[in-house]
């Protein structure tokens, strides 16, 4: 597990704007857990990547921490690709603290794994600081995905986008708790949460826990969930089509894959994701993801 | 306007309360101990002379009420509860009346104050009036009887050989002892509330009504509700309460249970207006059967604090249910409320659908719990709660739950917390309002989907709340806010025309114009002889 030698600190300094993104690689087959600290200064730019990979691994526990500074005007972008093997288990925490602002725009994906538990907790303390967290999640057959997403909106002005959306499997589990609050003081703060869930199986369970929480008067706070299967009107209509059932499950999940890869900023988080899809997908059709994306045969043969 | 600056607010006029904080002297009253003690539990048993499995069941349930613990962190504060100061057992000096001119005259007046009589003699098939610890007052349209409806006490059906082994069978089965703390109580100390049974393909043209005061200081109520709707029967029952403001705590912890078997349908109504002392822990569940359909409508305006989930278990299949409520919280009060519906039968539909408005401090959490069972194949939900702020004292928290276990079945939910928007103001002010009318409008037009389900047409109690709205500065510290209020379409009457109008319906037995038309174009005539009905005016 983690030791002193898995933590590091990084600094962006004031106006700058950091073109290399900083990589936190966990490898989830060797149970690999780091810590991480980020401090961008006023106005600079950074990109913070996350990538979990590790396929093949038997009951292996993984972690990461990401704890990000964002000072005042600062912009911070954040992707996170869990990808841990069907039997692996991985912990991610992040916790972010925006000043005036400061913008977040998160990407998270959570693609594999046995037993996943993703936390992440956002503080608009400054004015008119922002958070967009963007989350897509495949939970496989028998995995189990626990999500708990909290935003405390200080600042006054202060906006967050929670949108979430994925496939449950047969017999998976998922757990999303989503929480904005909206804290006293947080005068024009505006607060939106929104899920969407694939249930693509049955003996799944799943739970949904939006909360709101309002101490303030002048401010908006508004979810939006949907939970369901493909009904029969949709399925008759792709069979019209040439889809089958399985086939279009597979189209939504290859979707999430897609959107993994054109998001991932680097290598090594693409390399996880595409990974991940040849293990859900099969090759061919992980191929035929690179392949749509235009990835290089370099970045191939790296993964 | 910058979109830091603050803007103006609405105020919406609190429940005018003078209605129910009339206190009744409590002398010559049967009052129990304060406190619980199996001889307390004993005595009431005795005093009603109930069959050996209700004393078993009491004492039973007293040992779990002190074995179990409050739930952690859960819901608002209760710690200014004192179970050793609360008395579970007062009763006044009167015997269970059918006629209104046998019930004692400070009762009588309680209840002519709250509109009781009038609502009964307008629009109701049935009524039940509870004082403290028992039921003053009972009565019922005869052909509403001769159907073979039955509507009594649970005390009197435990002493009918026909009836008790049917309380037997379903009392207390719903809403085990301990599915929390204050179910054990309940239990341990109920008395008074109904016994409703609707025959198989009965369907009463008129609501039931049942109406509870809690009028002892430091005194609880715990009434027990047990309603049974036969394969294709119909009922609509209504439940009033209020209490006047003391400055010790009562409490309140009744239970219903309603049984709605196959093909039936049951629409539950209840106009909660206890007073800001009261802790309103009360416990309410149903069981629906296939092709039956469920209606939950919940007023909360009262109490300081409440923990209030209405639970609905659609077994059957293609059943139905849908709960509308709406709570307002103004200052002192803490008012958790929502409700819960799990889907266990196919085919299963449920609609939630609540509002809930916070002014002066007060705290309104709406928490919803959706369940759908493994073999809930196709069943639907859908949640909808909506939250509206009008001044940043108070607070507004929702918490809905779903979980889903079934593949082919889907939830849909939203939720929306905020104030009056600018932009409306500002659009209904270009169409010629005034900003007060404007904000009027937009609060009654906020309330008025769920608040035109109340059954208003029934209780003075609810005829009087209305949303009034005016409109004023933010408050500053050494100022005073100089809100003036406007009155709308709505504006209650005044206490003149409330007099006179008292005084038409005392008078006289004809049907008012604002009354639904009854069957066969008469009025029925009631259990009770017209000719003991006399009324004073």
């Amino acid at each position: 597990m983690a030791s002193s030698g898995d933590s590091r600190y990084l600094e962006v300094k004031a106006g700058v704007k950091r073109e290399e993104p900083i990589v936190v690689d966990i490898d989830a087959s060797a149970g690999e857990a780091k810590d991480t600290g980020v401090l961008v200064r006023e106005g600079a730019e950074a990109t913070v990547v996350v990538a979990v990979h590790g396929a093949g691994a038997e009951d292996t526990t993984s972690a990461s921490l990401v704890r990000i500074i964002a000072e005042r005007g600062a912009k911070v972008s954040l992707v996170e690709i869990v990808a841990a093997g069907s039997d692996a288990r991985h912990l991610e925490g992040v916790g972010i603290d925006a000043a005036e602002n400061a913008v977040v725009e998160c990407r998270q994906y959570a693609l594999g794994g046995a037993k996943v538990a993703v936390g992440f907790a956002t503080n608009l303390a400054g004015t008119s600081a922002r958070l967009n967290l963007d989350m897509r999640y495949l939970v496989d057959e028998g995995a189990t995905l626990d999500v708990n997403h909290v935003c405390r909106q200080r600042g006054r002005v202060t906006r967050s986008q929670i949108t979430t959306s994925g496939i449950l499997k047969e017999h998976a589990k998922k757990t999303m708790r989503e929480t904005i609050d909206l804290i006293h003081g947080a005068k024009g703060a505006v607060g939106n949460e929104i899920e969407t869930v694939l249930i693509a199986g049955d003996h799944v369970v799943n739970k949904t826990l939006p909360v709101i929480l309002c101490d303030e008067d002048d401010v908006q706070g508004n979810h939006g969930a949907s939970i369901g299967s493909v009904s029969p009107e949709q399925l008759a209509y792709l069979a019209d089509r040439g889809i089958s059932g399985e086939e279009a499950t597979a189209l939504f999940a290859r979707a999430i894959f897609d959107d993994a890869v054109i998001h991932a900023p680097e290598a090594s988080s693409r390399a996880a994701a595409l990974s991940r899809a040849e293990e859900f997908l099969g090759a061919e059709m992980a191929r035929d993801v690179a392949e749509g994306l235009g990835l290089t045969e370099s970045e191939e043969s790296a993964r | 306007m910058s979109e830091t600056t603050e803007r103006k607010r609405s105020e919406v006029a609190d429940v005018d309360r003078s209605l129910y904080d009339f206190v009744m002297s409590e002398e010559g009253y049967e009052r129990y101990a304060d406190g619980l003690t199996p001889d307390i539990v004993r005595a009431i048993s005795e005093k009603k002379d109930e069959p050996a499995w209700m004393l078993e069941m009491r004492l039973k349930a007293l040992d779990v009420f002190h074995e179990m613990r409050m739930a952690d962190n859960w819901g608002p504060d209760t710690s200014g509860l004192d179970m050793d100061h609360i008395s579970t057992y007062v009763s006044p000096k009167t015997k269970q009346a059918r006629d209104w001119d046998d019930v004692p005259e400070d009762i009588k007046t309680t209840f002519e104050r709250l509109g009781i009589p009038e609502a009964e003699r307008e629009s109701l098939a049935g009524v039940g009036a509870q004082y403290d610890s028992e039921i003053v007052y009972h009565n019922m349209r005869e052909e509403v009887a001769e159907q073979g409806v039955i509507y009594t006490t649970i005390e009197d059906a435990l002493h009918d050989p026909q009836w008790e082994p049917v309380v037997h069978q379903y009392f207390g089965k719903l809403i085990p002892m301990r599915d929390h703390k204050f179910a054990a109580l309940h239990y341990a100390v109920w008395s008074g509330g109904s016994f409703v049974y609707v025959p198989e393909g009965v369907t009463l043209s008129y609501p039931l009504q049942s109406y509870f005061r809690l009028n002892a200081s430091g005194a609880g109520q715990f009434e027990h509700t047990l309603i049974i709707v036969e394969p294709g029967a119909d009922l609509h029952f209504i439940e009033g309460c209020s209490a006047p403001k003391y400055y010790e705590a009562n409490l309140h912890a009744g239970a219903v249970e309603l049984y709605v078997k196959d093909h039936a349908r049951l629409r539950y109504s209840t106009i909660e207006n206890w007073s800001k002392n009261m802790y309103n822990l009360n416990t309410k569940r149903a069981t629906v059967g296939a092709d039956s359909r469920m209606e939950w409508v919940s007023g909360s305006f009262g109490s300081h604090v409440s923990y209030l989930y209405p639970t609905t278990i659609l077994q059957g299949a293609r059943s139905t249910c849908e709960f509308t409520g709406i709570t307002f919280a103004g200052a002192t009060q803490d008012l958790d409320t929502g409700c819960k519906v799990i889907l266990n039968g196919a085919d299963t539909t449920a609609s939630v659908d609540t509002k809930s408005i916070s002014k002066d401090g007060g705290v309104n959490t709406f928490r919803s719990s959706v369940v759908i069972g493994a073999k809930a194949e196709r069943a639907r939900a859908t949640v909808s709660c909506s939250s509206l702020m009008l001044d940043d004292i108070s607070r507004s928290d929702t918490i809905p739950a779903m979980d889903v276990r079934c593949g082919s079945a889907s939830v849909g939910h939203e939720a929306t917390i905020g104030r009056i928007s600018d932009d409306t103001i500002l659009y209904l002010m270009s169409r010629g309002c005034s900003e007060a009318e404007a904000r009027t409008m937009v609060v009654n037009g906020f309330a008025n989907p769920v608040s035109k389900e109340l059954p208003l047409e029934y209780a003075v109690i609810s005829r009087r709340r209305r949303f009034r709205t005016s409109t004023c500065r933010p408050r500053r510290p050494g100022t005073t806010c100089a809100s003036t209020r406007f009155p709308s379409r709505s504006r209650r009457p005044s206490p003149k025309a409330r007099s006179s109008r008292a005084c038409r319906a005392s008078s006289t037995r004809s049907r008012p114009a604002s009354a639904p038309k009854p069957p066969h174009g008469s009025w029925p005539r009631r259990v009770t002889p017209a000719t003991s009905r006399s009324r004073p005016a």
